[in-house]
């Protein structure tokens, strides 16, 4: 059981609201959506690779069969989902420092929710609601979410430089070509595995290489 | 509402560089308890010793030595620390530096197998060394009077040992680590010299934090952005306190993480030590050999390793070594005059202008980096509101994501260079890092800023000087940085490439440095978390 | 549309988990609960490039944990209960959804089928387009979605990555040389990497080591 797929963190947290709140926090979010100002902190933040915000009312947890018992609880649930990189533990002074207010208008109006400054309160509400991720799949755990939005930029930039070349002699060819280092020049370092952000999910994966526990092929 | 840090409390070394007061040599003196009452007796016979956080005001009356002492976890286990209270340290410290390697990138060619053995205990893995006693003073007969001084406390507590195994000059069994700062050199900015051993002036920046006692000055560059002019007070505030010792408010505006009872950590902090060795014959060689391709030249390469000049000049506001060199040669010589208090009023007028201008900068005009590298060593440890990339109504404030990221350096170079094409010489820097939370500062920085590079968008690239670059082979490493082009000057990007690890760690740990009241009560042994 | 930030999709179900123990445990799981079974299979199944993720077309990141009852707060806060537990998937992908379901249950239909095994109304599951029909009757619409990166479809995003990887090596390696060296040297390597063909050489889905991200994709 791991938060962690090489440079991605999988945060899951549920906090409860009374569900009137809900309606509020709804339309905090409808705006947000409407007003990327709204979000421009978490854009320039630039961890994360997406990030999800899930009101479920009392009455919309699925029932699939009559003998499945009705959900009858009183509080509307908030279902957050984030893939960002580094640990909570080491970006939490991050979030907190860099977008108190935008964090504020998520969980206003979660029960008991203590702001997001100062930061220790913050963190210990978010951790204790905190549910484990069982299995985290990650298609590029090399990449950050900085490294995925580089690589866009790169490969747009580099066919663009291809067909713009093609017929030039050697030596427009090189000022072409500087040119395309300088628009690429951060764009170019080398990506690799994360550095170790936590002892214990370096050990998880230690022990499951070292006991060669059994990984099931699911059609078995 | 201000914080008001009672300095009397707070050990010296913490608020204070002693260096800057003259102080710059220094012995690091380690010791293991084996019985708690000796261990007790020891540290209660230290405290009068002991060197206060009390602004030296009158400068010519400064003491000739100052003398500081801290306890790693397993040092205040074996002084009988309560559980409760050991429990509330944080697992940074409890686990020690060794066993934080992984962590902060001390493996390959810094791994603890190479330490000192002073660091390296045969018989388990718990911590060995138990207390670290600093002596820094102005000359060696005045070290050499206080270490003298000790001895004698340790001999009157034969339940106390004092640790051998420095590596240096003399063999492998030293009884303590010297430093020393170099002499001046007609190059070095500071008098009598700020230099460390690959030829950068270094030290210059004071952190400045609430309540520290110094010159209210060094708030400019040494504080926490506004987001005003940078050249001018109005740029800058001081970081909180409670970023740099426990019992005060940090910059999330709440009392950092201690443990318990309030007045065991209240005034005290942590301090990381260091031993880094330097690799001076691969930098120089490297330096030579790249810089005689790089189209700007040596000293410019160097510079934009470290983002200032080997002469201190900073790089974004000193783009071109010509800009550098005469900067450096206005300031120099009036630095000497002030400091041999010859200077004329005019004088010291100009060299404050000057001084100011080692600091008081942003990179506000260098958002792509064409004079400061993204990568450079400064920029990395110290990004000031460079974090925003120019976005600034982004964050709550300018500094949101460096703020909380600040440490305080402490500590002196030690050896000397006698052969700089040879790597294998005694010669690095004893590092002490000062901050409140080791793993929220030292660690963190150690681990995203020094050993990767994504906070940067530059992915996996280490530090060019103090990152791990893997275990060299011959001259050649696995290191890699781009020096930026420019595109107002169609200058395109230099790519650095085989860098080799120029610094490797050779020693160290975590050691609580507690108040003056805190250690009282250890040495009465009256600690109870009840 | 709320589930949705341009081409990129997010995709919240939440599977109500049969309760109590299965009378037809395998041997040597007797007494064990439908969750606990269902967790034992989560957390063993392959990870990085063996991941039976990794098959399911335009899957960016998705994970799996099991909602076994909501979190008390403390007085004043109510004190309540779910009466089941729940799987809950969550998937960032690109493109429409009935596409994307369609793919997994082509891709994993035996696994997709042993991981419903424990949850309720599995037996209507059949084909892609009762899975799709199933799916959607656990779906729960995602209120506020931010995507922190980029919406293309996933081979791009893999090819891109190589890309980047691969050019920074070429720019580093061919640094100093000659305007027809450079040249030269520049055609091989649009030769070698193929930077208009998705389907190769570029990153496979998962994958996590140096020597291992490179390769056809499947």
């Amino acid at each position: 059981m791991s938060n962690i797929a090489g440079k991605a963190y999988a945060m899951n947290a549920v906090t409860p609201m009374r569900w009137y709140t809900a309606w509020w926090n709804r339309l905090f979010f409808w705006i947000a959506h409407k007003r990327p100002a709204t979000t421009a902190g978490l854009v320039t933040l630039s961890l994360i690779h997406y990030a999800r915000w899930v009101i479920v009312m009392p009455h919309q947890f699925p029932k699939l069969s009559s003998d499945q018992p009705q959900e009858d609880v009183k509080y509307a649930y908030m279902i957050f989902f984030s893939n960002f990189n580094g640990s909570w533990n080491q970006y939490v002074d991050s979030f907190s420092s860099a977008i108190p207010g935008g964090l504020n208008l998520f969980w206003f109006g979660s029960i008991k929710y203590p702001k997001s400054v100062p930061m220790l309160p913050f963190h210990r509400y978010i951790t204790s609601n905190q549910i484990w991720t069982d299995y985290y799949y990650n298609a590029y755990p090399m990449a950050s979410s900085n490294d995925v939005k580089s690589a866009k930029k790169v490969k747009d930039s580099l066919l663009a430089f291809i067909g713009d070349s093609q017929k030039a002699a050697p030596e427009e060819f090189m000022q072409k070509y500087n040119r395309l280092l300088i628009d690429l020049q951060h764009d170019i370092s080398q990506m690799g595995p994360n550095p170790v952000v936590s002892l214990s999910a370096s050990a998880v994966e230690r022990n499951l290489r070292k006991e060669g526990v059994e990984r099931k092929e699911l059609s078995d | 509402m201000t914080t008001r840090v009672d300095l009397d409390d707070v050990q010296g070394n913490v608020v204070k560089a002693y260096a800057r007061y003259g102080l710059v040599v220094a012995r690091y003196v380690f010791f293991h308890v084996d019985v708690p009452v000796a261990g007790r007796k020891f540290v209660a016979d230290i405290v009068p010793l002991v060197t206060l956080g009390t602004p030296w005001k009158d400068l010519s009356k400064t003491p000739r030595v100052g003398t500081n002492i801290g306890f790693t976890y397993e040092g205040l286990r074996h002084l009988d620390t309560p559980e409760v209270t050991l429990h509330g340290f944080p697992e940074a410290f409890s686990m020690g530096m060794k066993a934080r390697r992984e962590i902060i990138g001390d493996t390959g060619p810094s791994l603890y197998h190479r330490w000192d053995p002073v660091w390296n205990n045969q018989d388990d893995n718990k911590q060995h060394v138990h207390i670290m006693v600093t002596i820094d003073g102005k000359e060696e007969k005045d070290l050499d009077s206080r270490y003298q001084e000790i001895q004698r406390i340790l001999a009157a507590n034969p339940g106390v040992s004092q640790l051998v195994g420095h590596r240096g000059a003399g063999g492998d069994n030293l009884p303590y680590q010297p430093a020393a700062a170099l002499l001046s050199t007609k190059d070095n900015l500071g008098y009598p010299g700020g230099k460390e051993h690959f030829g950068y002036s270094d030290g210059i920046t004071t952190t400045f934090f609430e309540g520290c006692g110094e010159d209210p000055n060094l708030v400019i560059g040494g504080g926490k952005p506004t987001g005003g002019d940078p050249r001018t007070p109005a740029g800058w505030a001081p970081l909180a306190a409670g970023e740099f010792i426990l019992g005060h408010p940090d910059e999330a505006f709440e009392y950092p993480e201690a443990p318990g009872p309030p007045l065991f950590s209240r005034n005290g902090t942590f301090i990381a030590y260091r031993k880094l060795h330097q690799n001076v014959g691969s930098f120089h060689s490297y330096l030579d050999e790249e810089g005689a391709r790089f189209p700007d030249g040596k000293e410019a390469l160097a510079a934009k390793f470290a983002g200032r000049w080997r002469n201190g000049a900073p790089l974004v506001s000193f783009p071109t070594e010509e800009s550098a060199n005469r900067f450096v040669a206005e300031l120099a010589p009036l630095q000497v005059k002030v400091w041999t208090q010859s200077a004329t009023p005019q004088e010291k007028t100009r060299f404050a202008e000057l001084s100011l201008q080692l600091v008081a900068f942003d990179y506000r005009d260098d958002t792509s980096g064409a004079r400061c590298p993204f990568g450079s060593h400064m920029r990395r440890t110290n990004p000031r509101s460079a974090l925003q990339f120019g976005k600034t109504n982004a964050f709550a404030v300018p500094g949101a994501l460096s703020n909380r990221r600040r440490i305080l350096r402490r500590g002196l170079p030690y050896g000397q260079v006698d052969d700089p094409t040879r790597d294998d010489g005694d010669h690095g820097v004893i590092m002490l890092i000062v901050n409140a939370d080791l793993s929220r500062q030292f660690e963190f920085v150690q681990q995203q800023w020094m050993n990767y590079g994504n906070d940067f968008g530059l992915a996996n690239d280490p530090d060019p000087l103090l990152g791990n670059h893997g275990t060299n082979e011959g001259r050649l490493g696995g290191g890699r940085m781009t020096i930026e082009g420019d595109v107002v000057t169609n200058k395109p990007p230099y790519f650095c490439n085989h860098m080799p690890t120029f610094v490797e760690t050779r020693g160290g740990d975590y050691f609580f440095v507690p108040s003056l009241t805190c250690l009282r009560t250890i040495a009465l042994g009256i600690i109870d978390p009840t | 549309m709320a589930n949705k930030s341009g081409n990129a999709y997010a995709l919240t179900v939440l599977c109500p988990i049969l309760r109590g123990v299965p009378s037809d445990s395998p041997a040597g799981n007797s007494g064990q609960t439908y969750t606990a079974l269902l967790r034992n299979v989560l957390q063993t199944l392959h990870v990085n490039e063996e991941s039976p993720m990794a098959k399911v077309p335009n899957t960016y990141l998705c994970r799996f944990w099991v909602l076994s009852d909501v979190p008390y707060q403390g007085k004043p806060a109510f004190l309540e209960h779910l009466k089941s537990d729940y799987l809950v998937f969550s998937s960032n992908f690109h493109g429409e959804l009935e596409p994307y379901l369609a793919g997994m249950w082509k891709a994993l239909q035996e696994d997709v089928l042993a991981i419903l095994w424990h949850c309720v109304g599995h037996e209507a599951v059949r084909d892609a387009k009762s899975f799709i029909e199933y799916v959607k009757k656990c779906q729960v619409t995602t209120t506020f979605f931010f995507n922190g990166s980029t919406d293309e479809p996933l081979v791009e995003q893999l090819k891109n990555l190589y890309l980047k990887q691969e050019f920074s090596r070429f720019a580093f390696e061919n640094q100093g040389k000659s305007a027809s060296e450079l040249q030269e040297a520049f055609r091989g390597f649009v030769q070698r990497t193929q930077p208009t063909n998705l389907d190769g050489p570029t990153w496979a889905p998962g994958a996590y080591h140096l020597d291992r991200v490179e390769g056809a994709s499947k």
